[in-house]
C-alpha cells in the first residue's frame, strides 16, 4: 500500500474548519461544529494509524509529494510530506490526544456563543500542527509553526471581552515571533550553507560531515532560539503562563500536549545538525535544566490551579530539552509522549473543577471537593502520580530515562556539567512532586470549602449551579482514556518508543556519536542509581506536601511567614514580566514616540514650506483660495511644453 | 492578431474615454453615474484578462504584445506599448482593484459624484499607462499625470487637512520627478541619441562611466524613491494617506506606490547596472532603516488610518530591500511584495473606510471591541491583519520571505541586512496586534451618538472584500502561477547587472554538500573581486 492517502491528514481538519466557519453564521447550526471537528480529527487519527502501519521501525523514510509552494531561482519549498517514525509518533500524539480533548470540549464549551468559532480554530490548529510535523522541508515546517501560533493567538483571546485574555494572546504571538525570526534566519543560513532546505538532501549532506565549522555551527543556535520561543523556555517562557486565559481544553491541547512541544520536535528532527556542533547540545541541556528548576520554583507558590499546571508544563518541557541536550532523544520524545497524556488529563480535570466552581481557580477558595466530584478527584490523582514520577506511572519512565542519560553523559566524562544538570533535575523532581500534591490535597482534601466564581454558564436552561457538581460521563469518558494512558503509557510504550525514535533521523544521528552507558554512581549502574534517587525524590515531595497541606496546614503558614520575602518573590514570578516591561517594552515604545515626533517635525516643516511656496509663486501666478493647483498645473504644462520643445528641437538634428 | 495590437492601447484608452464620457452622461441620477463607472472598470478588468491569453509566458522576460502608436508622425514620435510578466501582474492588480474601489465608494461619496468617478477613471488610465509604456516619454507623461487626479481626489473629498495633504503630495512628488526627468535627458544625452524607447536607453550605460551612471541614478531616485516612498523621503505619505478618501488611500497604497518600485525595477536598475551595484548597499540600508523606523512609529499611532499609512512605509522597505538584493529571490520577492501589499493593505484601507463611514472617527480610543457588534467586519480585519504581518499561508509571507531571503543570500547585501530587517517581523506583529487588540477585541466602545450605526457589513461591502480575501489566501498557498513567471525577468535583470556571475560563484551544489573551507574562501574573494571590477571599472 502506498502512502499517498497520508497527505490528507492535515487537509481533513481544514475542510472541517471551513464547515465550522459556516456553522458560525447561523445560531441553529452552531452545535454541529464540535461533531464536524471531532469527526475530521478522528479521521486524521485513523489515517495516521494507517500510515503508522506502513512506516514501521527499520523502514526507510518516505516522501509524499503534493504540490509546489514557493520556487524562485534554485530555491524550492514544496507542500511535500516526510514520513519517518518520528513523524508517526508526533501524529499519534496530535490526532489521538486531539480527538480526546475535542470530545471533552464538545461538552465543556456547550452553551458558549463562540462555540463554532472555537472548533473552527481548533480544526485550523490540527491542520497547522500536523503540517508542522509532516513537512518535508523547513519552510513548510515554518508554515505550521506560525499557523499554530495564529491558532494559539485566536484561542487564548477566545474570551475577547476580557482585556487580560486579549493581552495574553498578543503577548504569546509577539514573544513567539522573536523566536520565529531566529528560526527563519536559521532557514536562510541553512540554504546558504547547503543549497537546500528539504530534509532528505539535508540529512544526506550532514551525514558526510564530521564536525560543523563556521556558519554551519551557528545554525543550531538559531533553531534553538526558535524552539525556546515556541516551547516556552528561558528567556522566552513568559507567554505560556498568561496563555491560560484561553478556555481550558485549549490549555490542555495546545499549551500542554502539542503546540509547545513543537520546539522539542524541531530539535529532535534537526538532531543530525545539532550533534555536529560541539556547543549546541550542551547549551540546549543547560537552558532546559535551568528552565525546569526555575519554573518549578515558581509553581510552588502560585494559587491559580491552571497557572500551577502552566509553570509545571514549562518545567516539564525543560526536562525534554535537558533530554535532547543529553543526546537522549528517546527520553525527550518519550517524555513528550507521556507528558501529553498526563498533562492533558491534569488540565482537563482542572477544567472540570473550574467548570463546577463557576470559573473559580483559586486554591485558597476551595477544599474537600472529593465528596462532590469523586470521579474528577481520582482522575486527577492518576495524573498527579504520573507528573510526580511515582514508579510504574508513565511520567516515571520517561523522566527517569532523561535523568539517567544526562547523568551517564556527565559521568562518562563527555561533559561534567551534565552531572550538575542531572542533580538539578533530580531536585526539580522533588519540587514537582511537592507542588503537584500541594494542589491535589488542597483541592480535594482538607476542610470542605467552596467559594463559587462569577462565571455564568449560559447553557440555556437557566441552571446556575450553587454547588459544585460532577461532570457528565460524556465528558469524563475521554478523561478515562487519558488516565489509562497516563497510568500505563510509560510501562507499555517504553520499548516501542525506543525503537521508533531510534529508527528516525533523531536516532540515527546519535548512533554514530555512541554514548556508552557504562558509568556507575554509588557503586550501582547509573540508570539504576538515578531511578532510586528519583523515586526517593518523588516520595519525599509527596510526603512533604501531605505534611504541609493535609496533616499540618498550620506548619505551612509558619514556614510561609518565616520566608515571607522568598515567597513573595516566587508568588510574583521573580518579577520577570516587570523586568521585561521596563527593559524592553518601554524603551522601544519610547523610541517609537521619539521617531514619531521627529517625523511630525519634518512633516510640519514641509507643510509650512508648502504653505509658503505659493506666496513666492504669488508674484507670478495669483493663487486662489481653493488651492494653488493652477500654479502647479501651469508649471507642469510649462514643463511638458519645454520638454516637448527640447525633444522636437533635438529631433531636428 | 487584432487582439495583439489593440489590447495594450485599449487598456489605456478605454478607461480614459469612459472617464471623459462621464461629464456628458445625461441625467443627474447618481446611481447611473456609479453604475457606469463600475461597469466600465469591470470591462477594463475583463480586457486586461486578455493579457493572460495574449502574452507568451514561456518567454516571460521578453516584451510581448508590442505596439507602436504614432503620435507626431512628422517628428517620428510614437507611443510604444509592451508588457512583460512583471508589468502584466501589476496591470491586473490595477484593473482588479479599480472596480472594487469604485464599488466601495458607492455610499462614501455624497457630493460631486460625477467628478469623483471621472478622476478615478482617469487615474486608472494613467496608472495602466505607466505599466504598459515602453518608451520613456509616454511612461513619464502617465507617471506625472497620476498626480492630477490624485490631487483632486484628496483635495476635494479628503478629511480636515486635505488641502495641505494634497499640496504636499503634489509638490513633493513633482519636484522629485522633475529631477528624474533631467536624469533621463542626461542619459539620452550621454547615449547621443534622442530615441527615448526603453530599448535604446537600455544601451545608454555602454556610453557612460560609472560616475555618470551614479549621477543619473541619483536623479532617477529623486523621483522614484519619493514615490515608493523610501525613508527618509516618505514624509508626504502619512498625511496624504490619512487625509485621502478611502478610494484614494486604496489606490495610493495599492497602485501608486508601486509606480515607484516598478520604475526602479524597470528603469533604474537595468538601465544603470553599474550604478545599481554601487548604490545597492546604501539603498539596502535606507530600506532597512525605513522598515524599523516606520514600524516603531506605527506602534504609537492613535489613528488607525495613520497606523496603516505608516505600515506602508515599513512594508515598502522590504520591497526595496529585495529589489536591491539583485538576485532572483530578491527581485521576484519584490514583485510579489508589490502585488501582495496592494491586496492586503488595500483591503485594510477599505475596512477602515467602512468604519469611518459608520462612526466618523478613526481614533482607536473611540472605537473598540467591534468583534462583538460587527463580527463579519472583525473577521475580515483579523484576516487581512494576518496577511499584512506575513503569516505563512497568506500572501504577505511569500513576498516577505523572498525579499528577506534574497537579501540574506545576496552577493551585494548580506545576512546583516536580513537580520535587521527581520526585526520588522516582530515590530509588524506588535503594531498590527496592538491595533487589532484595540479595535476588534476587548469590551465594546462606540462613539456617542453612533450606537445605532454599529451595523455589520452589507452585501455590497462583503462583495468588495471577498475577492481580495480569496486572492490573499490563494497567493499564500499557491503563488506559483505568478512566481514561476518572475524567474526569467529577474534573471534578465541580474544578467544586466552582472550579479548572476556572483551568484554562480557563490552557489552551493544544490544537493550534495562538499565542505572545503579553502575553496569557499577562494570563491568569496573571487566574488568580491568581480564585484569590485564591476563597480569601479565602468565600461
Amino acid at each position: 500500500m502506498t502512502l499517498q492517502f497520508a497527505r490528507f491528514i492535515p487537509w481533513l481538519p481544514i475542510v472541517a474548519a471551513i464547515f465550522c466557519a459556516l456553522c458560525c453564521t447561523k445560531k441553529s447550526w452552531r452545535h454541529y461544529a464540535s461533531w464536524i471537528c471531532l469527526a475530521s480529527v478522528v479521521g486524521s487519527f485513523i489515517l495516521s494509524l494507517m500510515a503508522g502501519s506502513i512506516i514501521t521501525p527499520g523502514k526507510e523514510a518516505q516522501t509524499v509529494t503534493f504540490f509546489e509552494w514557493i520556487h524562485a531561482g534554485r530555491f524550492q519549498a514544496n507542500f511535500h510530506y516526510y514520513f519517518d517514525t518520528l513523524t508517526i509518533v508526533m501524529l499519534y500524539v496530535i490526532t489521538g490526544i486531539g480527538s480526546l480533548v475535542i470530545w471533552y470540549a464538545g461538552g465543556y464549551m456547550k452553551g458558549d456563543r463562540g462555540y463554532a468559532r472555537f472548533f473552527m480554530a481548533v480544526s485550523l490548529f490540527i491542520f497547522s500542527m500536523t503540517t508542522l510535523v509532516m513537512a518535508d522541508n523547513l519552510l513548510l515546517l515554518f508554515l505550521g509553526w506560525e499557523g499554530v501560533g495564529l491558532c494559539s493567538y485566536l484561542l487564548i483571546g477566545y474570551y475577547y471581552d476580557k482585556p487580560s485574555a486579549v493581552a495574553a494572546g498578543k503577548k504569546a504571538f509577539i514573544v513567539n515571533r522573536i523566536g520565529d525570526l531566529c528560526f527563519i534566519l536559521g532557514i536562510f543560513l541553512t540554504y546558504r550553507e547547503f543549497g537546500t532546505i528539504a530534509y532528505e538532501p539535508l540529512f544526506e549532506a550532514l551525514a558526510d560531515m564530521e564536525h560543523a565549522t563556521g556558519s554551519v555551527a551557528a545554525i543550531p543556535f538559531l533553531f534553538m532560539l526558535g524552539a525556546f520561543g515556541k516551547s516556552a523556555q528561558l528567556p522566552l517562557y513568559v507567554w505560556l503562563p498568561d496563555a491560560m486565559e484561553g478556555p481550558t481544553p485549549v490549555s490542555a491541547l495546545i499549551h500542554a500536549a502539542t503546540m509547545v512541544t513543537a520546539g522539542v520536535y524541531l530539535i529532535a528532527r534537526m538532531m543530525p545538525m545539532f550533534v555536529l556542533s560541539p556547543y549546541a547540545l550542551p547549551v540546549v541541556a543547560t537552558v532546559g535544566g535551568l528552565t525546569a528548576l526555575f519554573a518549578a520554583t515558581i509553581a510552588l507558590c502560585q494559587y491559580d490551579i491552571k497557572r500551577i499546571f502552566a509553570y509545571s508544563t514549562v518545567s516539564q518541557l525543560g526536562y525534554m530539552f535537558l533530554g535532547l541536550g543529553a543526546a537522549s532523544s528517546v527520553g525527550a520524545v518519550f517524555h513528550l509522549f507521556t507528558h501529553a497524556f498526563f498533562k492533558a488529563l491534569l488540565f482537563l480535570t482542572a477544567g472540570s473543577v473550574m467548570h463546577a466552581m463557576a470559573g473559580q481557580l483559586d486554591l485558597r477558595k476551595m477544599g474537600g471537593l472529593r465528596h462532590k466530584m469523586p470521579v474528577t478527584c481520582w482522575l486527577m490523582f492518576a495524573g498527579c502520580l504520573a507528573l510526580a514520577g511515582v514508579p510504574l506511572f508513565s511520567g516515571f519512565y520517561s523522566k527517569d530515562l532523561i535523568l539517567g542519560d544526562a547523568m551517564a553523559a556527565g559521568l562518562n566524562g563527555h561533559n561534567p556539567w551534565m552531572t550538575v544538570l542531572a542533580w538539578m533535575g533530580l531536585f526539580t523532581a522533588f519540587l514537582t512532586a511537592f507542588y503537584t500534591f500541594r494542589l491535589w490535597f488542597r483541592v480535594f482534601w482538607g476542610p470542605d470549602q467552596c467559594v463559587m466564581g462569577d462565571d455564568h454558564h449560559d447553557d440555556g436552561g437557566g441552571h446556575h449551579p450553587h454547588e459544585p457538581h460532577e461532570m457528565p460521563w460524556s465528558m469524563n469518558l475521554p478523561l478515562v482514556f487519558l488516565a489509562v494512558g497516563a497510568v500505563i503509557g510509560g510501562m507499555v510504550c517504553h520499548e516501542w518508543m525506543t525503537t521508533m525514535v531510534l529508527s528516525s533521523s533523531a536516532g540515527e544521528a546519535l548512533s554514530h556519536g555512541g554514548t556508552a552507558h557504562h558509568a556507575s554512581l554509588f557503586g550501582m549502574d547509573v540508570h539504576s542509581a538515578v531511578m532510586v534517587l528519583s523515586i526517593a525524590a518523588a516520595l519525599l515531595g509527596i510526603a512533604l506536601a501531605a505534611w504541609f497541606h493535609l496533616i499540618r496546614p498550620s506548619a505551612a503558614d509558619r514556614v510561609k511567614q518565616s520566608y515571607a520575602g522568598l515567597c513573595d518573590l516566587l508568588e510574583n514570578k521573580y518579577f520577570v514580566d516587570e523586568l521585561y516591561d521596563a527593559v524592553v517594552v518601554r524603551p522601544l515604545k519610547l523610541i517609537g514616540s521619539v521617531c514619531f515626533v521627529i517625523d511630525r517635525l519634518v512633516i510640519d516643516g514641509m507643510v509650512s514650506l508648502v504653505g509658503f511656496a505659493p506666496r513666492l509663486l504669488g508674484l507670478t501666478v495669483r493663487p486662489t483660495q481653493s488651492g494653488s493647483l493652477q500654479g502647479y498645473g501651469l508649471s507642469m504644462v510649462v514643463g511638458l511644453a519645454i520638454m516637448l520643445l527640447l525633444v522636437t528641437l533635438m529631433w531636428g538634428y | 492578431m487584432g487582439l495583439d495590437i489593440a489590447l495594450l492601447p485599449l487598456l489605456v484608452i478605454f478607461p480614459l474615454l469612459s472617464g471623459l464620457m462621464l461629464p456628458f452622461l445625461g441625467g443627474d441620477d447618481p446611481q447611473r453615474i456609479k453604475s457606469f463607472a463600475l461597469i466600465s472598470s469591470l470591462f477594463t478588468f475583463v480586457f486586461s484578462l486578455g493579457l493572460l491569453v495574449g502574452y507568451d509566458f514561456s518567454n516571460s522576460a521578453e516584451m510581448g504584445l508590442v505596439t507602436d502608436v504614432s503620435w507626431f508622425e512628422s517628428l517620428g514620435l510614437t507611443f510604444s506599448f509592451g508588457v512583460d510578466a512583471i508589468s502584466i501582474w501589476l496591470v491586473l492588480l490595477t484593473t482588479l482593484l479599480m472596480p472594487l474601489v469604485i464599488l466601495g465608494s458607492f455610499s462614501a461619496i455624497k457630493f460631486r459624484i460625477r467628478e469623483f468617478f471621472f478622476w478615478l477613471l482617469l487615474l486608472e488610465a494613467a496608472m495602466i499607462g505607466v505599466f504598459v509604456a515602453t518608451d520613456i516619454l509616454f511612461f513619464y507623461i502617465c507617471f506625472e499625470f497620476t498626480l492630477i487626479p490624485m490631487y483632486f481626489l484628496i483635495g476635494i473629498y479628503g478629511s480636515s487637512q486635505r488641502l495641505k495633504a494634497a499640496k504636499m503630495l503634489f509638490l513633493y512628488t513633482f519636484t522629485g520627478s522633475m529631477l528624474t526627468f533631467a536624469g533621463i535627458l542626461y542619459m539620452a544625452w550621454c547615449n547621443g541619441s534622442w530615441d527615448f524607447s526603453f530599448e535604446a536607453l537600455s544601451h545608454a550605460h555602454e556610453n557612460m562611466t560609472t560616475n555618470q551612471q551614479v549621477l543619473a541614478m541619483l536623479a532617477m531616485l529623486a523621483g522614484f524613491a519619493v514615490k515608493v516612498p523610501l525613508f527618509p523621503v516618505h514624509t508626504w505619505l502619512p498625511l496624504a494617506h490619512t487625509e485621502a478618501p478611502t478610494a484614494g488611500s486604496v489606490v495610493l497604497a495599492g497602485v501608486l506606490l508601486k509606480l515607484g518600485t516598478y520604475a526602479l525595477i524597470r528603469l533604474a536598475i537595468p538601465m544603470l547596472p553599474d550604478a545599481a551595484l554601487v548604490v545597492a548597499p546604501y539603498m539596502g540600508i535606507l530600506a532597512v532603516v525605513g522598515v524599523i523606523y516606520a514600524a516603531l512609529i506605527c506602534w504609537v499611532q492613535k489613528d488607525i488610518k495613520k497606523l496603516v499609512a505608516y505600515s506602508s512605509v515599513s512594508h515598502l522597505g522590504f520591497c526595496v530591500l529585495g529589489m536591491f538584493a539583485l538576485n532572483v529571490q530578491g527581485l521576484s520577492g519584490s514583485v510579489m511584495y508589490m502585488i501582495n501589499h496592494g491586496l492586503s493593505t488595500g483591503a485594510l484601507f477599505l475596512l477602515i473606510g467602512m468604519i469611518y463611514e459608520r462612526f466618523h472617527t478613526r481614533e482607536m480610543s473611540q472605537i473598540q471591541g467591534l468583534g462583538r457588534v460587527m463580527p463579519i467586519w472583525a473577521t475580515f480585519m483579523v484576516f487581512f491583519a494576518m496577511a499584512s504581518v506575513g503569516l505563512p499561508g497568506l500572501n504577505g509571507f511569500v513576498g516577505e520571505f523572498l525579499t528577506l531571503f534574497g537579501a540574506f543570500q545576496s552577493a551585494v547585501l548580506g545576512p546583516a541586512y536580513a537580520a535587521v530587517a527581520g526585526l520588522g517581523l516582530i515590530f509588524g506583529a506588535i503594531y498590527i496586534l496592538h491595533m487589532v487588540g484595540k479595535v476588534v477585541w476587548g469590551p465594546v466602545k462606540i462613539p456617542q451618538g453612533h450606537e445605532n450605526d454599529a451595523k455589520d457589513l452589507t452585501g455590497r461591502e462583503i462583495t468588495v472584500l471577498l475577492p481580495l480575501a480569496i486572492l490573499c489566501l490563494w497567493l499564500g498557498v499557491y503563488p506559483m502561477p505568478i512566481l514561476r513567471t518572475l524567474d526569467q525577468p529577474a534573471q534578465a535583470i541580474m544578467e544586466r547587472v552582472g550579479t548572476d556571475l556572483l551568484e554562480e560563484n557563490q552557489a552551493k551544489p544544490p544537493v550534495r554538500y562538499d565542505y572545503h573551507s579553502h575553496v569557499r574562501a577562494e570563491i568569496s574573494s573571487d566574488a568580491t573581486l568581480t564585484l569590485k571590477t564591476l563597480s569601479e571599472g565602468g565600461r
